[in-house]
């Protein structure tokens, strides 16, 4: 599987975390060609339907990338690109103990893109019961960087720790009794 | 006494009536050939008939009877007093081998009785001992149960321990701690795990 989608000079903005986003995008292309091919065929005097919005998003996308979606080879470009991205790209499922804000998932996305891969999608998911930290799936393996799974990993200190203290407690209770 | 005296009275007549006839036979044969008108024989005969009339023989069946029966009286009160002192002493006798007899059957009886005591006594201690061989076999059986049991429940209790204590620590600060406070140690954490994540990513290894 080819995980790289013609990366040509097009780039993601971190806004576009993940599949939902992308397939926006894509709808949103979409209708904008279809109403642009609409306009060109238009005859002269019959009502025009109105320009669809553009989401913050896609905004984002062309303004990064330079692009004029009234340009046919842009929109193509463009339309092309979302939709290799959203089949090909690769999607990493973090899960956290709360949902994460919008800012925290856009720092995240941009230190995955460049440390991990450029056009890595992000799927969140929520798992409470972590408490802290994160749960990274990938493709065949499985990351556990909870709090959970450090308590788990640190439970014989933890243990030494109760074990101590219940010794230290049981010599006070002693020297009580014999005092 | 009276018996001897009777027996002898009665010999004597015995004796007189024997010598009696002894002569009337010896005068009658004698006389036989005097004459057919009177023998020495029937002239004893007369005699004797003359003096032991039939009074005199009455008279003397009725002594010889009350002798008799005074005889017989005394045999009889003196068989009584046999009889009386043999069944006394048949008594003392009967008591006597009844009382050893009966001693000896006690003493054996009590001997039994000591022997099954000694016996019951030999079973109980061997009981006692078989249950206290037993008792301390299962107080060591139990105090190693109680202690493989203590065992088993210190280790639950620190298995169960652990995770109250990390459940509570999750409880307690997972709500409390901010996503973007932690966003630094999530960032060093897929660092330290990067190529993993990247060598999965490009080769699905």
């Amino acid at each position: 599987m080819e995980h790289n989608p013609r990366p040509r000079s097009i780039l993601l903005p971190t806004s576009v975390v993940g599949r939902v986003d992308l397939g926006r995008l894509v709808r949103e292309v979409d209708n904008l060609t279809e109403f642009l091919e609409q306009a060109a065929i238009r005859e002269p005097g019959t009502s025009q339907e109105k320009l669809p919005k553009t989401s913050r998003l896609l905004d984002q996308t062309i303004e990064i990338n330079k692009l004029n979606l009234l340009q046919v080879d842009d929109r193509k470009q463009l339309g092309q690109f979302l939709k290799t991205v959203y089949q090909e790209a690769p999607v990493l499922h973090m899960s956290f103990s709360a949902d994460p804000s919008p800012q925290f998932t856009q720092k995240l996305a941009a230190w995955l893109r460049q440390e991990i891969h450029p056009f890595v999608l992000l799927q969140v998911g929520l798992q409470p019961n972590i408490g802290a930290g994160c749960v990274v799936r990938t493709t065949n393996k499985y990351f556990d960087f909870s709090l959970r799974e450090r308590f788990k990993s640190k439970r014989p200190l933890l243990m030494e720790k109760l074990k101590s203290l219940g010794t230290k407690v049981e010599v006070v209770q002693v020297g009580e009794a014999h005092a | 006494m009276n018996g001897w005296q009777l027996g002898l009275i009665l010999g004597l007549l015995l004796a007189n009536a024997a010598a009696f006839l002894w002569l009337v036979v010896k005068g009658g044969v004698a006389g036989g050939s005097k004459g057919p008108e009177g023998t020495v024989a029937d002239q004893a005969e007369r005699d004797v008939e003359h003096i032991f009339n039939e009074e005199f023989r009455e008279e003397l069946r009725n002594r010889g009877r009350l002798h008799f029966e005074k005889i017989i009286g005394e045999n009889a009160m003196f068989l009584q007093q046999d009889l009386r002192l043999t069944t006394s002493q048949l008594n003392e006798f009967l008591k006597q081998e009844i009382t050893d007899k009966l001693q000896e059957e006690f003493a054996k009886y009590e001997q039994s009785i000591i022997d099954a005591k000694q016996m019951a006594i030999d079973s109980i201690t061997k009981t006692q001992a078989a249950i206290e061989q037993q008792r301390q076999a299962m107080s060591a059986q139990l105090a190693q149960e109680i202690a493989a049991e203590k065992q088993r429940v210190v280790k639950r209790f620190e298995d169960n321990m652990a995770d109250i204590v990390n459940h509570y620590v999750l409880a307690a600060i997972g709500d409390q701690i901010d996503l973007n406070d932690q966003l630094e140690y999530i960032l060093a954490d897929l660092e330290s795990n990067k190529e993993a994540i990247v060598r999965d990513i490009t080769d699905g290894a």
